[in-house]
C-alpha cells in the first residue's frame, strides 16, 4: 500500500463518520457542530494511524488537528465523490447479540428509516439551496441547507501549501474541479472530462453530433427540379462579354507603362538628396532674412590648459555649482588638463546644441542698435564750477536755537542782521559777521515765519505766530531810521478805517506801554486761521502777504501797512493755498496750491496761467529777480524750472535730493539759487538767464552743502541768501543756523 | 472726424498673432508647427506692448508675424505634411485589417517633401548660406559621433559623418582653416571660405548620451534641413573649385577606418560631347543616369547596383540618358554639369572664391607622425589643412601614407609621460634623436601663433604652456599672455621688504593701505584707476629707492584728490541728465565695472600664484 493510498484510506474515514453522521444525525449531531471534534474524533477512532509505517513524511511534519482538517477539507470533493461508489460497502453495523428467543447469536442490523436512509438521499448532495448564488452564503458559516432544512456547514478549505500537496499526492486532482453548490472539490466524470477534450481540440462538444450527416434534400435534386425560370428576362451581354471600360482602364496602364511614365516595381524613393547649382538662377528680389545671431566664441578660460588664474577658487566653485543653470554666468567651469589625452568628452555638449537650436527657434529675435560711445560722453558737458566762483563753499559759523527747530529766518536788507524764529517761539537777532546774539523775544507759540521788510529807509521786521503777525523794530538803529519807522507802524494819526470792516484786526502797542522787546504793530488775523506759515514781502515794503495753515479758505491775505488795511485776494480758491508770492516787477501774484502755480494780475483781476509742474505736492517756490523764472520744489524730491515765456510745463526737471527739498531761495544778485532738503543737505546752483529769448538759461550744479544734521526725518528746513554778498544762511531741524561762505 | 475706429483691426492686434492662434490658422498640429516654423526659420516676435498685440489681455504668450504665418499657409512642406498625415491614418488601418500588400503600396508611396525650395528662400544667395553654417557643422559634427537608436538610424549617422568629411576635406583642399582651439568642449575650427568665417565645434571622441530632457524630434528636424543646406553648400563649393561632388568613397579604406582618407577628390572631367551638349541640367552628380524610359533598364541597373552608387533617381526625367551609358561602367563620377560649370569656372567672381594660392603652408616642409594615443582625426585634419605630411600607426586605421620607420619624418606628435628605453637599438635611438617630439598642443599654438614655434617647451612630458584663445577676447579684457609680469611682482615685494627692513613699522603699513587705496580706485574706476597704475608702474619701472617711493605716493594721493574732484563733479553733472540718459549710464557703467572686477580678480589671482612659486622656488 503506497502512501497516498494510505492517506486517501485515512481520509476516508471522516467520510464514514459523515456517512453515519448523515444518518444518525440526531445522534451526533452535538459533533457535527464544532468541526475540530469531528476531526479529533475522526483522528481518535482512526485506526490507520497504527497501520502506518514508520517513515511518513507528510504525518511527521504535521501531525496536529488542524494540520488534519485541512487535509481533510482539500480531499472532501474527492471524498464525496467516492462516497457514491462506496455506499455499496458502507453497510450499517451488524451487532451480534444473543436472541432472546433462540438464545443463539444473531446479527441485528439497525432499522432502515425509508425515508433518511434511501439510496437517493444519500446519492444527491447534501446541499439542498438550488441554482442559487453562493456568494450569498460568503458571509456565513454554512454553505445551505439540507433536505432536513438543516445547516450544511461549509467545508473546511486548506491553504495553497495543501493544495499544492494534494496536487502531488491526489493523482485524480488535476481531473477535479471547484463545485460551487458543495463549496469543494469535485472529480469530473469521463464524460465531462471528454467535453472538455474535444472543446480543447475544437471539435463539436456534443459527442454524439455528427457534423457531416449527409444531406437530406427536400427541394432540390432529382425530381425536384424547377421547371420554370423566375424571370423571363434574356440573358445580359454583359455576362459573356468582356468589359470595354475594363479594357480600356488596363490600356491606358499598359500604355503608360511601355512609355515609361509607370514604372512597375520602381525602386524605393532616393534616400539620398540629390544636388544642384540653387544658387546659379538670380535670387528673388526680396531680402534675405536677417540671419541668426552667431554664439560667443570661447575665450581663454575655456581652453583645456588654460592659465592657472582662470581656474575658480573653492567659493567661487561652489557659488557656480549651487546656482541654477539660468543664472550661471558660464555655463563650465574652467578647468586645467596637463595633457590633451587627459580631457573627457564634455558631458553636456548635446544640451547646449539642443539649446542653442531652442534659441534659434523659439527665442524671440530683437535688433538692437549697439552703443559703442564711452558712458563719459553722456554726462552733459557743463562749464566747472570752479569757473563760476563765487559761491558758499564752506561754513563759517553756526548760530545754535537750543532744543529746538530753526524753522525760519531771513537777513536784513542790508545784509548785516538775521533774525531767526524756531519752534519754542524764540526769535532772535544776530550779526551775520560774528554771530553773536544782540536781541531775543520770546512769543507765546511757535514761530511761523519771519520775513524782513525790503526797505531800506525804514527797519523792522515781522514775525508770524499762531493767528497773529507782530511788527518789530531791531534795537540799535539810527536815530533818523527808528523815527521814521516808529512813524511808519505807529503814526500819530491812524489812516481812516475801511469802509468795509475787516476781519483782520490792526493795533498798535500804546507808546506808554511799548519797549523795544514787544511788538510795536499786531495784526490779528481772523479766528481759527492757524499759524502763517508764509509771509512774503512786495518789493516795495507796503504789503506783505501771508499764507495761514489753518483754515482752508481764509488762508491768503494781503496787508497794506501804510494803511493798516488786510484784504483777503479769493473769494474762493480751488485746492489748499501752499505759497505765495510777488512778482518782482510786475503786479503779478503767484498762488501755489498743492499741485499748480496760477499766476494772477492783482491790478486787473486776472487769472494769466496756470502752471502744471507735475509735482505730487509743491512744497516750495521761488521767483528769479527777472520775474521770468519760477522754481518749484516738491516733497517728492523734485525740482522744475519753469521759464514763463516758455511755457507751462516745467523747461527742467531736477530730482538730486533723496529726501523732500524744503526750500528754494534765488540770490537777489548773484546768479545762483539753492535748494534745501529734508536729507540734510543744499545744493547750490548756478542759474544764468540770458535776456535774449534764443538761449536757454543755463543751470550748472556747484556745490552740495552738508552740515544739517537729520532730525526726525526733517533736515535744513530753510536757505536765505545775504543779498550783497554770495553768502548761504540755513537754517536746519538740529536747531542750528548755518552760515556758508565763499 | 474720421470714421470711428474698431478696436484689433489695425496696428499691433493685427500685425502679431499668438502661438495657439496660428496652430489653428494653418490647421495642423503643434509639432507640425514646430517642425514648420525651424525648416522656414521663423521665430516669434517680441511685440512693442504685448497687451496691445494681445487684445487686452497682458497673459504670456508668443508672437508670431501674421505676415509670416501667411508665409507659412502656402508652404509645400505644410501641404505634405497634411498628406503625411492621412498616409499615417491609411498605413496604420490597412496594418490594422492585416491588409499587408495594401500597406505595402502605401508604404512605396509616402510622402516625401523636399526642402531645396527652402534653402533657397532663406538664403537668395550663397553667400548667405556659407554665413549660417556653422550650426549646421556643428550639428553635423555631432551626431557623426552618436550611437544609433531606433530614433537615430544609421544612415544618418552614416550621412552627417560623409558631410563632415566632405567639409574637412573642402577646407584642406583649399587652405582655408585658420585657427583652431582646444577647449573643454572640444576643438573649435575657424576657416575663412570666401571671406566668410565659418566657426565649428566638434566634439572630442567620445561617447555621446542623449540626454533626457533633450528633444530629439527638434534636433532630427534640424538636422534635416542642415543635412541639405549643407548639401547644396558643399556642392557649389565642390563645383567652383573644380572638383566633382560627391567625393568618390573607397568602401575598402573606408571599412578600414580611413576616415577622411576615403573619400578621394577628383577634378570635373570635361569632354567635348559633354560640352558640345545643349544641357542646361546641372544635376546628375554620379553620372549615372539610369533612364527611366522603361523597366529592363532599372532592373540592369538593379543588378548592376553592387558596382554603382546609390542614391539614383529613377523618376528624374533625363535627356541624356543613352549618351551617358557609355561611360557608365568605368567612370561612375563624371559630371554632366559640364557647360555650366566650366563657364562658371571662368568667371571672375568664382576665381574669386577660389581659395588663395597664397595662404600659408606652414607645415609643408615637415613630416609628421602620430603617436596612436593622439587623435587622428583632429591632428590629420589640422597638419594636412596646412600642407603637412602626416602619418599614423595602422592601429589607428588604414591609409597612413608612411610607416613610423620612414625617414622623412620630421616630428612625432606624442602624447604619453616619458619613458626610459633600456633595449633601444642604436639605429632606433638615432632615428629618435633625429625626429623632434612634440605634444599636441604645439601643432594648434603654431597654427594660431601663424609660424613654428619652438619645440623646447612643448616636448614630450614637458609642463605646457597655457592654452590661450585665438579668439581673443572683448576689448580691455585681461590679457595672460602680457600680464604682470614675474619682474613686477618681485619688484613689489622687494619694495615691502625695504620698507619693513628701512623704515620704522609705522609707515609701512601706512605706505600699504595707500597702495591698497589706490588699487582700489583702480579696481572701482576702469578709466581713471588704468591711467593711474600706469603712472604707478612708469613710476617703480623707471627704478625706485623707498624715498622716491614715497613722494610718488604723495604724488597718487594728490592725484587721487584731483580725481575725487572731477567724480564729485561729474557726478555733480549727472543731475542734468535725463531719466533716460541716466539709466543707460548706469547700466553702461556697471557693465564697465563688472569687466573691471573681473579684470582685477584674475590679476590679483595670477599675482598670488606667482608669490607662491616665487616662494616655493626660494627655499
Amino acid at each position: 500500500m503506497t502512501a497516498t493510498e494510505e492517506h486517501r484510506r485515512k481520509r476516508k474515514q471522516p467520510v464514514k463518520d459523515d456517512a453515519t453522521d448523515g444518518v444518525f444525525h440526531k445522534a451526533v449531531d452535538m459533533v457535527m457542530h464544532s468541526d475540530e471534534e469531528g476531526g479529533s474524533i475522526a483522528s481518535d477512532t482512526d485506526d490507520a494511524v497504527d497501520e502506518f509505517p514508520g517513515i511518513d513524511v507528510h504525518s511527521d511534519t504535521d501531525e496536529d488537528d488542524s494540520d488534519f482538517e485541512d487535509d481533510d477539507e482539500a480531499d472532501e470533493a474527492e471524498e464525496v465523490l467516492q462516497s457514491s461508489d462506496e455506499d455499496n460497502h458502507i453497510f450499517p453495523k451488524a451487532k451480534t447479540i444473543i436472541s432472546d428467543i433462540t438464545g443463539q447469536p444473531k446479527r441485528v442490523y439497525p432499522e432502515i428509516e425509508p425515508e433518511y436512509d434511501s439510496d437517493s438521499s444519500t446519492e444527491d448532495a447534501p446541499n439542498r439551496v438550488g441554482n442559487v448564488p453562493m456568494h450569498w452564503y460568503d458571509d456565513l458559516p454554512h454553505v445551505g441547507y439540507d433536505i432536513d432544512g438543516k445547516k450544511v456547514l461549509r467545508p473546511a478549505r486548506g491553504d495553497e501549501l495543501d493544495k499544492f500537496l494534494l496536487t502531488v499526492e491526489d493523482l485524480s486532482s488535476w481531473t477535479s474541479a471547484f463545485d460551487k453548490n458543495t463549496q469543494m472539490d469535485k472529480p469530473l466524470t469521463t464524460e465531462e472530462l471528454d467535453i472538455i477534450r474535444r472543446l480543447h481540440a475544437n471539435e463539436v462538444p456534443d459527442a454524439e453530433y455528427d457534423p457531416y450527416e449527409p444531406m437530406t434534400e427536400w427541394f432540390t435534386g432529382k425530381g425536384k427540379e424547377e421547371i420554370m425560370p423566375l424571370s423571363a428576362a434574356p440573358e445580359p451581354k454583359r455576362r459573356w462579354i468582356p468589359s470595354k471600360w475594363e479594357k480600356q482602364k488596363v490600356m491606358k496602364i499598359v500604355r503608360a507603362i511601355r512609355q515609361g511614365r509607370i514604372v512597375p516595381s520602381k525602386p524605393k524613393a532616393t534616400a539620398q538628396q540629390q544636388f544642384y547649382p540653387i544658387w546659379s538662377e538670380a535670387s528673388t528680389s526680396h531680402a534675405p532674412p536677417l540671419p541668426a545671431p552667431k554664439p560667443k566664441l570661447p575665450t581663454n578660460s575655456e581652453s583645456y590648459n588654460p592659465p592657472e588664474e582662470y581656474l575658480p577658487t573653492e567659493a567661487e566653485r561652489k557659488d557656480w555649482e549651487s546656482m541654477d543653470f539660468e543664472d550661471r554666468e558660464r555655463d563650465y567651469l574652467p578647468q586645467k588638463y596637463s595633457a590633451l589625452r587627459l580631457v573627457p568628452g564634455y558631458d553636456r555638449f548635446i544640451k547646449e546644441r539642443f539649446n542653442r537650436q531652442l534659441d534659434l527657434y523659439l527665442a524671440p529675435r530683437v535688433q538692437r542698435v549697439k552703443l559703442n560711445i564711452d558712458p563719459q560722453s553722456l554726462i552733459p558737458k557743463l562749464p566747472s564750477p570752479s569757473s563760476l566762483r563765487p559761491f558758499p563753499i564752506y561754513k563759517s559759523l553756526t548760530f545754535l536755537h537750543n532744543d529746538s527747530l530753526a524753522r525760519c529766518l531771513s537777513v536784513s536788507p542790508d545784509g548785516a542782521w538775521v533774525i531767526s524764529g524756531d519752534d519754542n517761539g524764540v526769535v532772535c537777532l544776530w550779526e551775520v559777521t560774528v554771530g553773536r546774539e544782540v536781541k531775543r523775544w520770546k512769543f507765546s507759540s511757535k514761530v511761523g515765519a519771519v520775513e524782513w521788510c525790503p526797505r531800506t529807509d525804514v527797519s523792522y521786521f515781522v514775525v508770524g505766530i499762531e493767528e497773529t503777525i507782530h511788527f518789530v523794530i531791531p534795537p540799535n538803529l539810527s536815530p533818523s531810521v527808528y523815527n521814521l519807522t516808529y512813524k511808519l507802524l505807529a503814526p500819530a494819526t491812524l489812516p481812516s478805517p475801511p469802509d468795509v470792516p475787516s476781519a483782520v484786526k490792526w493795533t498798535t502797542a500804546p507808546s506808554s506801554s511799548w519797549s523795544i522787546n514787544l511788538p510795536i504793530l499786531t495784526v490779528q488775523l481772523p479766528q481759527t486761521s492757524g499759524l502763517p506759515k508764509q509771509l512774503v514781502w512786495h518789493r516795495r515794503g507796503d504789503y506783505i502777504a501771508s499764507v495761514s495753515s489753518g483754515s482752508n479758505l481764509g488762508g491768503v491775505w494781503i496787508h497794506q501797512v501804510t494803511r493798516r488795511h488786510s484784504q483777503a485776494p479769493f473769494k474762493k480758491i480751488r485746492g489748499s493755498v501752499q505759497l505765495v508770492l510777488f512778482h518782482p516787477l510786475k503786479p503779478h501774484f503767484f498762488v501755489a496750491t498743492q499741485q499748480y502755480i496760477r499766476i494772477y494780475n492783482l491790478s486787473e483781476q486776472l487769472l494769466l496761467k496756470t502752471l502744471v509742474p507735475g509735482i505730487k505736492w509743491i512744497s516750495s517756490m521761488d521767483v528769479h529777480p527777472s520775474g521770468d523764472h519760477v522754481i518749484i520744489g516738491g516733497y517728492d524730491r523734485k525740482l522744475c524750472w519753469f521759464d514763463l515765456e516758455l511755457s507751462d510745463k516745467p523747461y527742467k526737471v531736477l530730482r538730486y535730493h533723496t529726501r523732500a527739498i524744503r526750500s528754494l531761495h534765488f540770490h537777489p544778485a548773484y546768479p545762483l539759487f539753492a535748494s534745501a532738503s529734508d536729507d540734510g543737505t543744499i545744493q547750490i546752483f548756478h542759474a544764468r538767464v540770458y535776456n535774449d529769448l534764443m538761449t536757454d538759461p543755463l543751470i550748472v550744479p556747484l556745490k552740495i552743502l552738508r552740515g544739517h544734521q537729520v532730525k526726525d526725518g526733517l533736515g535744513a528746513l530753510q536757505v536765505k541768501w545775504c543779498n550783497h554778498h554770495p553768502w548761504l544762511l540755513s537754517g536746519g531741524a538740529d536747531g542750528a543756523i548755518n552760515m556758508w561762505c565763499s | 472726424m474720421g470714421r470711428l475706429r474698431q478696436k484689433g483691426k489695425a496696428g499691433a492686434a493685427k500685425a502679431y498673432v499668438t502661438r495657439s492662434s496660428a496652430v489653428k490658422r494653418l490647421q495642423c498640429s503643434l509639432a507640425d508647427f514646430r517642425r514648420l516654423c525651424i525648416l522656414k526659420g521663423i521665430f516669434p516676435r517680441e511685440p512693442r506692448s504685448k497687451k496691445r498685440a494681445n487684445k487686452g489681455s497682458s497673459a504670456p504668450t508668443t508672437f508670431y508675424y501674421a505676415k509670416d504665418i501667411a508665409f507659412l499657409a502656402h508652404e509645400p512642406v505644410l501641404k505634405k505634411l497634411r498628406e503625411h498625415k492621412a498616409f499615417a491614418k491609411k498605413l496604420s488601418r490597412a496594418l490594422g485589417r492585416g491588409e499587408w500588400s495594401d500597406a505595402k503600396s502605401l508604404e512605396e508611396n509616402r510622402p516625401v517633401y523636399r526642402l531645396d525650395h527652402i534653402i533657397k528662400e532663406r538664403y537668395p544667395s550663397f553667400i548667405d548660406a556659407l554665413r549660417d553654417i556653422d550650426d549646421a557643422l556643428c550639428m553635423i559634427s555631432l551626431f557623426a559621433t552618436l550611437p544609433s537608436n531606433p530614433r537615430i538610424p544609421p544612415s544618418l549617422i552614416e550621412n552627417c559623418s560623409r558631410l563632415s568629411a566632405e567639409w574637412q576635406l573642402y577646407t584642406m583642399r583649399s587652405k582655408s582653416l585658420r585657427k583652431a582651439f582646444l577647449s573643454i568642449k572640444g576643438i573649435y575650427y575657424q576657416a575663412e571660405v570666401m571671406d566668410q568665417t565659418v566657426t565649428w565645434l566638434v566634439p572630442y571622441q567620445f561617447t555621446q548620451n542623449i540626454p533626457t530632457d533633450v528633444d530629439v524630434r527638434v534636433m532630427l528636424t534640424f538636422l534635416e534641413l542642415y543635412q541639405t543646406l549643407l548639401g547644396f553648400v558643399f556642392f557649389k563649393l565642390y563645383t567652383d573649385a573644380g572638383l566633382v561632388y560627391p567625393p568618390p568613397l573607397d568602401m575598402k579604406k573606408y571599412d578600414g577606418g580611413a576616415g577622411v582618407g576615403a573619400f578621394s577628390l577628383q577634378e570635373i572631367v570635361q569632354n567635348g560631347g559633354a560640352s558640345a551638349r545643349p544641357s542646361l541640367k546641372v544635376v546628375d552628380v554620379d553620372g549615372r543616369k539610369v533612364s527611366t524610359k522603361d523597366v529592363r533598364q532599372t532592373i540592369k541597373s538593379m543588378t548592376t547596383g553592387g558596382s554603382g552608387i546609390e542614391g539614383v533617381d529613377v523618376n528624374m526625367p533625363s535627356p541624356e540618358g543613352e549618351a551617358q551609358e557609355a561611360d557608365e561602367d568605368f567612370i561612375p563620377h563624371v559630371s554632366a554639369s559640364d557647360t555650366l560649370s566650366a563657364s562658371s569656372l571662368q568667371t571672375l567672381k568664382s576665381l574669386e572664391a577660389l581659395p588663395q594660392s597664397s595662404t600659408p603652408s606652414l607645415f609643408a616642409p615637415y613630416t609628421f607622425f602620430l603617436s596612436r594615443e593622439t587623435s587622428r582625426p583632429i591632428f590629420e585634419f589640422l597638419v594636412r589643412s596646412f600642407g603637412g605630411r602626416i602619418g599614423w600607426e595602422s592601429s589607428c586605421g588604414d591609409g597612413s601614407p608612411f610607416s613610423s620607420s620612414d625617414d622623412s619624418i620630421t616630428h612625432v606628435i606624442i602624447d604619453r609621460p616619458v619613458v626610459e628605453r633600456t633595449d633601444e637599438t642604436p639605429e632606433e635611438r638615432q632615428r629618435r634623436l633625429r625626429r623632434k617630439y612634440v605634444q599636441p598642443q604645439w601643432v594648434v599654438d603654431c597654427i594660431n601663433a601663424g609660424n613654428i614655434l619652438l619645440e623646447e617647451p612643448y616636448a614630450q612630458g614637458k609642463t605646457l604652456p597655457p592654452h590661450l584663445s585665438p579668439f581673443g577676447e572683448y576689448e580691455g579684457a585681461y590679457n595672460p599672455a602680457v600680464g604682470i609680469g614675474a619682474q613686477e611682482v618681485a619688484e613689489e615685494e622687494s619694495e615691502v621688504e625695504d620698507h619693513i627692513e628701512v623704515d620704522d613699522a609705522e609707515e609701512s603699513p601706512e605706505e600699504r593701505s595707500d597702495k591698497r587705496a589706490l588699487e582700489a580706485v583702480a579696481a572701482a574706476a576702469a578709466e581713471d584707476g588704468s591711467a593711474l597704475r600706469a603712472a604707478e608702474l612708469a613710476a617703480e619701472v623707471a627704478g625706485v629707492d623707498p624715498g622716491a617711493f614715497d613722494k610718488e605716493v604723495e604724488k597718487s594721493r594728490k592725484k587721487m584728490k584731483t580725481t575725487n574732484d572731477t567724480d564729485d563733479e561729474s557726478d555733480m553733472n549727472k543731475m542734468m541728465m535725463s531719466n533716460r540718459q541716466k539709466k543707460l549710464y548706469e547700466k553702461m557703467k556697471y557693465g564697465e565695472q563688472k569687466k573691471a572686477l573681473e579684470r582685477s580678480t584674475l590679476e590679483t589671482k595670477k599675482k598670488r600664484i606667482e608669490k607662491e612659486k616665487r616662494k616655493q622656488s626660494k627655499p
